[in-house]
């Protein structure tokens, strides 16, 4: 059969190849498309005559107890597999026939499929690994197969010639990471040999050297188990003289063994992790070699585990959860894809190896907690190995005696949490705690803490999962705002005749700069919508307060725009200097008058129009949301920040059920009628100029999500509370004083109003714990009044 | 105890009390059901009916164990959204709560098999990327089934984030 194949092929080869006019499926424009390599059904025929052996094989094992190798009797077998042969290979080559690809500058395009067309064409920065794996049929050859990774479905183009596969993957995942690159411009530095695939420019990082591969085996549980158990069973059967009754439950036990040895030998032979210049990169395989890319950016948790008798080896087994990986059970080696990074390394390597996958983790800076004395009755048989422990970046826990296992999962890849008790761990106060990770090797549990404990890790382990993916997210935001689209800046900002010296300050969200005299240009860092959402709402609700004059400057949006995906809008610049970095370099005698014309400016804030009636949000998502009383409202407002905060708030502030309750009755007996709330009048946010009578504060900006239609006392205490932030030596002294004249102005009353509003803004901006020691700090002072 | 299933600063909502009903009613018929096809065939067979006797004895004792679960299991469930995630919690003997992200859902069903409704109930689950999560509220009106899928699909919208 082998014979006859290739012939067939190379026949219809030189046909094929000056006849690349073929109507492909979907192409539009003529475009040269190619072929697989003509061997390709040849190979591909192979590995089925190969499972059919083996499946044939199998027949005649498994028969073996019965009836002595009845061959004979197999034979009729022959001719139906001459058939099968001839049809999958017939197959292969309508299959190889039909199959046409484009990898150009362009596009990724594989089109396939005889009666149902199908072109599948992947954008190349869908792409998420590029992956070259040779079979052993293929590889006698010199052939690789491509497989391309995207999204959660995997495409394999087989198969090409070993070289131009590399390039192709050089290539594509050059342009997966985003850079232009053009195929043409590719040489051939790094091309994948017969026995190992690093390009010229990988470095490797660990090499696994067989003889510790295969002493690591030997030594590792999952071997040991069955094979201590087959010898038990021979040794047992044979002293009964019954051998033949053990071979029904020895040859699945060895068929188990052996596949361990296909696994775990043969498809990590030569193991070898390098860095290539587009991340970590995967070889390993005796017969079927691998080319693994690790994308570094999905990996989503790190499993170590250590089998007993490694122990006084030192040696770990590394494996981590990938994304989209990992359908099969981790290790199904020998040619996809697999979660394995380390088969077996020392300490060091290992660290070497998860300082790659984990930048920044460090496992001697977390501090593990042991689960508490009484898990032994639960647990007796490791309860002295449960541990778990957290940063700032990542949550560990421990378990395993027999195997020591650590699972480590970066906060912002938890999924879920959960917390579980049964009826036996209820009555010892203890609990689990699971931290969901997406499907793969990793499964983090902390097993039977303390029940406070247990909740307490849960729901922090949310809060802290949130902050991580609001910092990633930043990250994410910022390095595109820095990395390649800083020309782009530039560019906009020449637009407007500016450079980046006209830079006027600079927060987390967006950057300010002078366009001249009268305006402002604001660029926004993030791509997201809600920026742009927000501002939208910003400038309908300035544009509605259009030609009402309160003596006040007000903020106005004079035009919003995208430059190339960039939001930005260009704002009403503000007369005069900022009120906050005045106040830390004017004196009292400057200051004090100043502070009179800042209460003013608040209290003026009033008799803006709200463009809803009754207590309400104004701003951000899903707004206007009005509400029933004004204690409904501020609870809304709450819960988000107190939501994150509450496991700090519980252990910073004593008794802070109480000062919640209290806050919440005190609201409930404020009767006010609504108006509008800035939300955020503070220094920071107001403007300065010199008029006839000395420095008056004449403009108050930055209305935000904060802003409301409330308890118009809501601002008059803000202006006063957060005064205490500024940083000059004498804020606190300015704050009692601008209080004072509260007082003078609206009555002793005021005193107890600012004191609730003192707590609810403790509250509201208790969530600074994750980014703003100060403020924090600040917040429980007002929570501890 | 309660405390450490309480969710933060919230109150719990409920299951519509028509789930238990339903469960009242598969707590009476699945059992003997169950049971009944067994204890024949013994009896028919072996022809002593006593052992029939003890199977169908067996499963009234379910039937007994289950109705007395049955409310304190429909009062178990509990289900609160916050503004970054949802609590749901459930269990009797092996209780657990868990906590989805709204930045982490996937896929928000609705689902009612034709026991459902004929009670008029439906159950909304919820996909993450980890097959662990498995949240999934039983026993809810239509009404409030879609509202909580429609308000989930949009707070996950909102929360979107990479993985």
């Amino acid at each position: 059969m082998s014979a006859s194949q290739p012939q067939r092929t190379s026949s219809a080869d030189p046909d094929v190849r000056t006849a690349p006019g073929q109507p492909a499926p979907t192409a539009g424009p003529l475009k040269p498309t190619e072929r697989p390599h003509p061997l390709t059904p040849f190979v591909r025929g192979w590995l089925v005559f190969v499972a059919i052996a083996i499946g044939w094989g199998r027949e005649i094992v498994t028969n073996a107890g019965e009836n002595q190798f009845e061959l004979g009797g197999l034979l009729w077998i022959l001719p139906v597999l001459a058939v099968v042969v001839l049809l999958a290979a017939t197959a292969g080559f309508i299959s190889w026939y039909f199959t046409r690809f484009v990898i150009d500058d362009e596009e990724l395009r594989i089109d396939t499929g005889a009666i149902f067309k199908k072109s599948t064409k992947i954008p190349f920065e869908r792409l998420q690994s590029v992956d070259i794996v040779q079979p052993l049929a293929a590889r006698i050859f010199g052939l690789a197969e491509l497989r391309l990774d995207a999204g959660n479905s995997t495409t394999k183009l087989r198969y090409l010639t070993r070289s131009k596969a590399s390039r192709f993957r050089d290539y594509l995942l050059t342009r997966a990471h985003g850079y232009q690159a053009s195929i043409h411009d590719l040489d051939q530095q790094s091309v994948a040999s017969i026995f190992t695939d690093l390009g010229v420019a990988d470095q490797p990082l660990v090499q696994v050297s067989p003889q510790r591969l295969i002493v690591s085996f030997l030594l590792s549980t999952e071997w040991l188990i069955p094979a201590a158990i087959s010898i038990i069973i021979l040794v047992g059967t044979t002293a009964f003289q019954m051998v033949p009754l053990a071979l029904g439950a020895l040859i699945p036990l060895l068929i188990g063994m052996l596949s361990l040895i296909w696994r775990r030998v043969i498809g990590m032979f030569n193991f070898t992790l390098a860095e290539s210049p587009r991340g970590l990169r995967i070889t390993r395989g005796l017969t079927n070699l691998t080319s693994q890319s690790v994308p570094i950016n999905r990996v989503q948790g790190v499993k170590t585990s250590q089998p007993l008798l490694w122990k006084p080896l030192g040696w770990y087994r590394v494996d981590i959860d990938i994304l989209g990986h990992a359908h099969e059970d981790g290790e199904n080696s020998e040619s996809t894809a697999s979660s394995v990074l380390l088969p077996v390394a020392s300490r060091d390597e290992v660290e070497l190896a998860l300082a790659r996958v984990l930048p920044g983790f460090d496992l001697d800076r977390i501090e593990l907690q042991p689960s508490p004395k009484r898990a032994r009755w639960l647990r007796w048989f490791d309860f002295w190995t449960l541990h778990y422990g957290w940063d700032d970046r990542t949550l560990i826990t421990e378990h395993g005696w027999i195997t020591h296992v650590r699972d480590v999962v970066p906060h912002a890849k938890t999924q879920s949490v959960r917390i579980e008790q049964g009826p036996l761990q209820r009555l010892l106060r203890l609990a689990d705690v699971h931290v969901h990770t997406p499907r793969g090797p990793v499964n983090a549990v902390a097993h039977q803490l303390d029940d406070h404990a247990a909740r307490e890790l849960a729901l922090s382990q949310l809060d802290r999962a949130r902050a991580a993916r609001a910092a990633e997210r930043e990250h994410r935001a910022v390095k595109m705002v820095r990395g390649d689209d800083h020309d782009g800046d530039a560019e906009l900002l020449a637009g407007f005749g500016i450079g980046r010296d006209q830079l006027l300050g600079s927060g987390s969200e967006s950057e300010v700069f002078a366009l001249d005299h009268e305006r402002v240009l604001r660029l926004y860092r993030s791509r997201h919508e809600a920026p742009r959402q927000t501002a939208a709402q910003l400038r309908a609700l300035y544009a509605s307060w259009h030609g009402i004059d309160i003596g006040v400057e007000l903020p106005m949006i004079m035009e919003a725009g995208d430059y190339r995906g960039r939001f930005y809008t260009v704002d009403r610049r503000f007369s005069g200097r900022n009120f906050s970095s005045w106040l830390q370099q004017a004196d009292i005698a400057q200051r004090r008058p100043a502070l009179i014309s800042f209460f003013d400016a608040t209290e003026r804030l009033q008799h803006l129009q709200s463009p809803v009636p009754g207590f309400a949000r104004l701003v951000g998502d899903g707004t206007p949301q009005q509400f029933g009383t004004l204690g409904e409202l501020l609870s809304n407002m709450l819960m988000g920040p107190v939501q994150a905060s509450r496991a700090r708030l519980e252990r910073d502030v004593p008794g802070v059920s109480e000062v919640w309750n209290r806050l919440h009755t005190d609201l409930a007996q404020r009767s006010v009628a609504p108006a509008l709330v800035h939300g955020d009048v503070c220094p920071p946010n107001a403007y300065l100029s010199q008029g006839p009578q000395g420095p008056v504060v004449t403009g108050i900006g930055d209305f935000s999500p904060h802003t409301l239609n409330a308890d118009p006392l809501m601002d008059l205490a803000g202006a006063v509370i957060f005064l205490e932030l500024e940083p000059y030596a004498e804020a606190p002294a300015d704050a009692a004083w601008l209080q004072a004249v509260a007082v003078e102005r609206h009555g002793r009353d005021i005193v107890g109003w600012i004191d609730v509003y003192r707590r609810y803004y403790g509250f509201y901006f208790s969530n600074a714990y994750e980014f703003d020691p100060n403020l924090y700090a600040w917040c429980l002072r007002q929570l501890g009044r | 105890m309660d405390e450490l299933f309480a969710p933060p600063a919230y109150e719990w909502k409920r299951l519509s009390p028509k789930y238990r009903s339903m469960r009242i009613l598969t707590s009476l018929v699945v059992p003997p059901i169950l049971f009944t096809i067994p204890a024949l065939i013994v009896g028919v067979t072996s022809g002593k009916w006593w052992i029939a006797g003890l199977i169908w004895a067996a499963a009234v004792v379910i039937v007994i164990i289950r109705l007395a679960f049955v409310t304190r299991n429909w009062r178990s469930w509990g289900y609160v959204e916050r503004d970054d995630d949802l609590y749901i919690t459930h269990g009797v003997m092996f209780r657990n709560l868990i906590a989805v992200p709204y930045g982490r859902m996937q896929l928000v069903e609705v689902e009612s098999g034709p026991l459902e409704r004929a009670f008029g109930l439906a159950s909304v689950s919820l996909k993450t990327a980890s097959p662990e999560t498995g949240a999934r509220i039983p026993g809810l009106t239509p009404e409030e089934a879609t509202r909580l899928r429609d308000r989930l699909t949009e707070l996950g919208e909102a929360h979107a984030s990479g993985l």
